[in-house]
């Protein structure tokens, strides 16, 4: 589904890729972890196209999209939820699934219809069913809990109706139960929609229970990959991250 | 009545008309010059308001270059009406001077959007001043063309056109106001359509409408461009009005004026500017009848709206009114 093939990215000194190449099996659930800076979410805007890559290529179902432009990455089925919420403030929910659709469809150029009476609506509905938003769907983004704007977030890239989905730690900030329910939700999501999904999470307890495949991310390099069995007993990754963790 | 309860392009044609016809009615109970000039004034000053508003207020774009649109719709207007092509239209002259006076206005808008879009905050609004500034010294320069400094000389013609002679007062009236309105009515089709979600997407996040498939910069070349339009239109009325096209109109304190407006009015609500332009009006009106210091008084109002309302005056009424 998605192939990475020897990836690399360097700001000024920091080498923040190093030699990536990992491939993403169709409709599998994927987690990518490691410590803090250790380049996660560059990879991510790497194959999103918001950065330019140093060295390497990525493909999506045998497409090369290497060095083609963010928007045009989206069109070809890669869609992402960021790490710090990225969403509209003063859109309500309704009104932010509803410009995500029509972004996809280029029907933002439409100056002759309201957008309010769209036919888009039962559409931008069950997205929001499906994120779990129904309760908060008039509700303004920048009046809706942490909680709702990670998932208003993540909506925003089901509308798009990816081939792959990347999730960057769709938890931040979340306490134990409330990251249990969206863990919970992104599993379903998973389930229903046949997407590809990679992720990014720092809690372990989660990261084995859901994921199928593994990648630890070290100082931009993969240094594991593997089955939550695998990666549990691989050496290099207790020595480097787990074993840190329990000290 | 149903009409009027939905939100639609036929409701606002129809409360657009019913406008019109309202104030025409005015006209007549109200026969004073003084008053139908501010309407009129109102309504042409309003359009470049609110013009203006598609990029403050929509896009978040602070354009502080806008009257060079203006200008360029009123001295095209002038320009053609004084040429030789008038003596051959004869009774189309002034339907086409508008028209054209809008399409160089939109031309220049595309010509000098193209490079402001690109960029960001106070460099944008600094990039349009400075094309604002060099309109306005190839305005002074072309002595020639524009008559410099003097502004364009000896006035134009108005040939009668449809049973419409723009040098009657009321014609002038009746005409401006409807085209106005018109402009309104569709400009508001826009602000309600897909597209004008497209430039409140923009101005909420302009990072992530890429990562949903989505061309920023096109979007907002577009808007620059019918902001420039409409901007153009205004000027273009502006100079039927006096008869005549002035260099301060490519001055920067010209492209200040409809950010007063829009201050006072208020940026959030679809009429403010409008509403600006009225108080603009009034003010411009009541106060240099009484006081030399307008500047003063202009400055202190628009303190008052800032820190006491901290808001426009129809936002803040809207707000009033939906907590109610
Ligand atoms: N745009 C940038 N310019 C310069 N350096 C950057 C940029 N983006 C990331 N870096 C650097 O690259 C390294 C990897 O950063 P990245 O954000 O990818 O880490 P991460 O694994 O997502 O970390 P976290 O768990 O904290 O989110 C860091 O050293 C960071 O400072
Ligand atoms: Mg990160």
């Amino acid at each position: 589904m998605l192939k990475i093939d020897k990836l690399s990215k360097s700001f000024g000194g920091i080498l923040a890729t190093d030699n990536v190449s990992l491939e993403l099996k169709p409709n599998s659930i994927n987690a990518l972890i490691g410590p803090n800076g250790a380049g996660k979410t560059t990879l991510f805007n790497l194959i999103t196209g918001k950065i330019d890559i140093d060295e390497g290529q990525i493909f999506i179902d045998n497409t090369n999209i290497t060095n083609l432009k963010e928007s045009e990455i989206t069109h070809l089925g890669i869609a992402r939820a960021f790490q710090i919420t990225n969403i509209f403030s003063t859109l309500s929910v309704q009104d932010s699934i509803k410009v995500a659709l029509l972004a996809k469809q280029h029907g933002l150029n439409n100056m002759w219809n309201r957008f309010k009476a769209h036919s888009i609506n039962k559409e931008a509905e069950s997205i929001a069913k499906l994120s779990g938003l129904t309760k908060s769907y008039n509700t303004i983004s920048s009046a809706l809990s942490h909680g709702d704007q990670k998932l208003l977030d993540i909506a925003l890239a089901l509308a798009l109706k990816p081939k792959v989905l990347l999730l960057d730690e769709p938890t931040a900030g979340m306490g134990p139960e409330e990251r249990w329910k969206m863990i919970d939700r992104i599993q379903k999501l998973w389930k229903k929609t046949k997407m590809t999904v990679l992720f990014i999470e720092h809690d372990m307890d989660i990261v084995f229970d859901i994921a199928q495949n593994i990648y630890v991310l070290q100082q931009g390099a993969i240094i594991a990959e593997g089955t939550p069995k695998e990666i549990k007993s691989n050496k290099k990754v207790i020595k480097a991250y787990l074993g840190g963790g329990k000290k | 009545m149903n009409l009027l309860k939905k939100d639609n392009f036929q409701r606002d044609v129809f409360l657009g008309l019913l406008v019109w016809f309202m104030l025409i009615i005015f006209y007549y109970i109200l026969p004073d010059p003084g008053i139908h000039d501010i309407i009129q004034k109102v309504f042409i000053l309003g359009l470049f308001a609110m013009s203006l508003n598609i990029l403050i207020g929509y896009l978040g774009l602070i354009a502080f270059g806008h009257a060079a649109f203006f200008a360029s719709g009123a001295y095209t207007l002038g320009l053609f009406l004084q040429s030789d092509f008038v003596l051959n239209l004869a009774g189309f002259s002034i339907p086409v001077a508008i028209v054209l006076a809008v399409l160089v206005s939109s031309i220049l808008a595309t010509l000098i959007g193209v490079i402001c879009i690109r960029l960001k905050d106070i460099y944008f609004s600094f990039l349009t001043l400075a094309f604002q500034m060099l309109i306005y010294s190839i305005i002074l320069a072309l002595v020639n063309i524009t008559g410099g400094d003097q502004g364009l000389m000896g006035g134009f013609p108005k040939p009668p056109f449809l049973g419409i002679d723009l040098g009657k007062p009321f014609d002038f009236y009746a005409f401006t106001i409807f085209i106005s309105i018109i402009t309104i009515v569709l400009l508001r089709q826009l602000i309600e359509s897909p597209f004008g979600y497209g430039l409140r997407m923009i101005r909420d996040n302009s990072e992530r409408p890429a990562a949903l498939g989505f061309n920023n910069q096109k979007h907002k070349l577009i808007a620059f461009i019918i902001a420039g339009s409409i901007a153009g239109l205004a000027g273009s009325l502006q100079a039927l009005l006096d008869v005549g096209a002035y260099p301060e109109w490519a001055f920067w304190s010209k492209s200040a004026e409809p950010l007063f407006m829009i201050l006072l009015g208020g940026m959030h609500s679809f009429l403010g500017p409008l509403m600006g332009a009225l108080i603009f009006e009034i003010l411009n009106d009541f106060v240099t009848a009484n006081t030399r210091y307008y500047g003063l008084v202009l400055g202190l109002v628009i303190l008052c709206f800032v820190l006491g309302l901290k808001k426009g005056l129809l936002d803040w009424l809207l707000i009033k009114l939906n907590r109610k």
